[in-house]
């Protein structure tokens, strides 16, 4: 470990023992989850980084949306993402969650994912290379120094929006919502 | 005992790909099973009449990611076959032995996912490295690592780089040379052994009636391999032979896939021996944009990793297809003959099962 | 020997039988005729369905749907020299009522096929035990694989009618 790093360790260790350690929920999204195998096995080895797949989004922190995602898929997506303790992260891959990518006309798949749910950063490339998503985490971790990877924390606090967004795209949704909505809306009214 | 509902995936450490199947399980005995796919539904068949002939090969690749190679062949293959494009000969070969890589890494891929899925983690990290130098020598000759975008109608892109085959030669051998350690880590392993034998049995008449192809049915017995039966490129200038095995379960089809894939390599040897050393590899075809195809339609078949491939394409003499529909082996497998072999067995086995028959959600979904 | 072709021509009425392609044999049938000539082939050895699919000719107001069987053969097998490895069969109904009977009896692996084009369609197929949704969770008013679908603008009636949050934000402000 670095000898700089030791001041940042005392002023804030939660912070620096959950961005060394991201735990990935095991959830093929997309098809971009073809490069991460390559990732956590010998030839990249992605726990030099500190990422681990876990089985249970109860005890991830990481959700890699690999690639474009389509409405049956984005309700799982989102009963996942609930699902997750705090602090958590969300980084999607290539330029389909951003605006549909080469599926922008398509009826099936959704065009910007961070209406339904806060996505923390993108990585570009289809697919993105090992090295990209290894790029992608390093940056994640500088936006997690800065306090800018807040996507957690607009949840909680926009969670009204976020789900009339999820309600707009499927009418009644069979779960409660996490937050208390009605409050909120109050409120801000 | 009592009968209870169990969602399996899509989101579960024992699904792999974006899949999920409904369980009707009575204690750990699953009565019911029922295939609910959809989850990686991009609507491919409808995109693809929106795009012209050209445009369509970066869509067609992404409607299998494991293996994006045989779905260009088959899309190319098509256009060909409704434009009346011969293919020259050295570039029948590049085909070939391009296609037969991909087999293998896409075999690897599948090792990787059984060996990980019963925590043989050691095999796995093997499988993963060995399919990663593939991809480097994919990357050499196309520039991607997995979306390649290669083959073309009337051949491929460009030809080999200098030097290119030798070097395949030499990264096979590489490969090749820890045959035996898989064999004793992995295939000849006891814990292996008694973990998927007599799991999930497809017996020949079963696999008959509901359509199986590929290992599934050359698990039971029946050598059904369109490289032999109507075969494509270059296949029909080389002996190779297709490996069977008779017991039908997860492990024969597991077997069947390990032979295949090194009766692959030595097809690879022997392609490259058997290529003419010059000529052209692809046709000249009209300029994309303006290219319009007679009207017709078409089908055409190739052997994919997984089994018979095959495209039904609709012109109607513009400059998009009118219709396509593509018939994946995973489609069979993954809703027909998985539901089949589902019952009876374990909630413990339902990947095992799954992975044996190598259902890729993508190709079922398109 | 008597081809296939010839065989079909003596005992089925009404046949178009295109056989100028080497390999393939395509049928043009009426659609009462489908059941009794996939039976018919299957005895004849061609025991695998391998494809059930459909073309929606928007212009003439029909759905053709195309059924393709081939021969289950093992390795260098040769199945009649003369013999065709793929029958293609296509048969025309209508576009208003979109109905046929299900194949399930004589293949059983057109299951799943018959059920994704009920979805993608709209064709209800007689005696399918259960045309449920299969790949789609909404509900589309036309099926999405007709012509008449049009994606774009479906893209952009629901997916780009959802405003960002900034806009919701802003809105409840």
């Amino acid at each position: 470990m670095d000898r700089n790093q030791i001041s940042k360790w005392l002023k804030n260790p939660g912070k620096m023992a959950h961005k060394y350690s991201f735990h990935v929920v095991y959830f093929c999204t997309g098809c971009g989850i073809i490069e991460i195998p390559p990732s956590i096995t010998t030839r990249w080895d992605a726990e030099r980084f500190g990422i681990i797949p876990v089985a249970t989004p109860r005890q991830a922190n990481l959700f890699l949306i690999t690639g474009y995602v389509s409405t049956k898929t984005l309700k799982a997506i989102i009963r996942t993402y609930e699902q997750m303790p705090e602090p958590k992260y969300t980084v999607a891959f290539g330029s389909c969650p951003i605006n549909g990518g080469m599926y922008y006309d398509s009826y099936n798949t959704i065009t910007s994912l961070d209406k339904y749910i806060p996505v923390d950063g993108y990585i570009a490339g289809c697919m993105p290379r090992p090295e990209a998503v290894f790029i992608g985490v390093t940056h994640l971790w500088k936006l997690i120094d800065m306090d800018k990877a807040d996507g957690y924390k607009r949840y909680r606090e926009d969670y009204v929006h976020y789900r009339a967004n999820q309600e707009q795209l499927y009418g009644q949704m069979d779960w409660p919502p996490l937050f208390p909505v009605e409050k909120k809306e109050q409120a801000n009214l | 005992m009592r009968e209870l509902e169990l969602y399996y995936g899509p989101q579960h450490l024992g699904m792999v790909g974006n899949f999920s199947i409904t369980l009707q399980v009575e204690g750990d005995r699953i009565v019911k099973a029922s295939a609910n796919p959809g989850y990686l539904h991009r609507g491919f068949e409808k995109l693809m009449e929106q795009r012209t002939w050209m445009q369509n090969f970066p869509l067609v690749c992404r409607i299998n990611v494991v293996e994006p190679d045989h779905m260009e062949l088959i899309y190319a293959m098509g256009v060909e076959k409704l434009a009346g494009i011969e293919v020259p000969e050295r570039g029948k070969y590049v085909r070939s032995i391009y296609c037969e890589m991909a087999r293998v890494a896409s075999h690897l891929f599948g090792a990787w996912a059984y060996a990980n899925m019963l925590g043989f983690d050691t095999v796995a990290h093997w499988a993963m490295y060995h399919r990663d130098l593939l991809l480097d020598m994919f990357e050499e000759l196309t520039g991607a690592r997995v979306y390649h975008i290669y083959l073309r109608p009337g051949g491929v892109r460009r030809d080999f780089p200098d030097g290119f085959t030798d070097r395949l030669v030499e990264t096979l051998h590489k490969i090749g040379g820890k045959v035996p350690d898989y064999n004793a880590t992995f295939f000849e392993n006891s814990l292996f052994r008694k973990r998927a034998e007599c799991v999930g049995i497809v017996n020949r008449e079963e696999a008959l009636r509901m359509g199986a192809v590929g290992h599934t049915l050359k698990a039971t017995g029946m050598a059904y391999d369109i490289r032999k039966i109507e075969p494509y490129d270059a296949y029909d200038q080389i002996d190779f032979d297709i490996h069977t095995r008779e017991k039908g379960d997860a492990y024969s089809r597991l077997l069947a896939i390990r032979d295949e894939m090194i009766e692959s390599v030595h097809m690879i040897f022997k392609l490259i021996d058997k290529m003419p050393a010059q000529g052209e590899v692809c046709t000249k075809t009209p300029n994309p944009f303006k290219w319009t195809i007679p009207a017709g339609d078409a089908y055409v078949r190739c052997e994919s990793s997984r089994g018979e491939l095959g495209l039904y394409m609709v012109s109607d003499g513009g400059s998009k297809p009118y219709r396509v529909h593509f018939n994946t082996p995973s489609y069979n497998h993954g809703l027909t003959v998985l539901e089949k072999a589902l019952e009876g067995e374990s909630i413990s086995d339902v990947g095992n099962i799954m992975i044996s028959l190598y259902v890729v959600a993508p190709e079922i979904d398109r | 020997m008597v081809s296939l072709k010839e065989k079909l021509l003596s005992d089925f009425e009404g046949l178009k039988i295109d056989d100028r392609e080497a390999d393939r044999l395509f049928i043009d049938t009426q659609k009462e005729a489908v059941l009794s000539l996939l039976s018919y082939l299957k005895k004849a050895g061609y025991n695998h369905l391998a494809m059930v699919s459909c073309t929606d000719w928007i212009d003439e107001g029909k759905f053709e749907l195309v059924y393709i069987v081939n021969a289950y053969l093992s390795g260098d097998q040769v199945f009649g020299k003369k013999e065709k490895k793929c029958i293609v069969i296509r048969t025309k109904i209508s576009r208003q009522s979109a109905r046929f009977m299900t194949v399930m009896e004589i293949f059983e692996n057109a299951e799943p096929y018959e059920r994704e084009m009920h979805e993608m369609f709209g064709i209800d197929f007689e005696g399918h035990p259960r045309l449920t949704p299969l790949m789609l969770e909404r509900d589309y008013k036309i099926p999405p694989f007709r012509k008449d679908f049009d994606t774009l603008n479906y893209v952009n009636n629901t997916f780009g009618k959802i405003p960002s949050i900034e806009q919701r934000k802003e809105g409840l402000k």
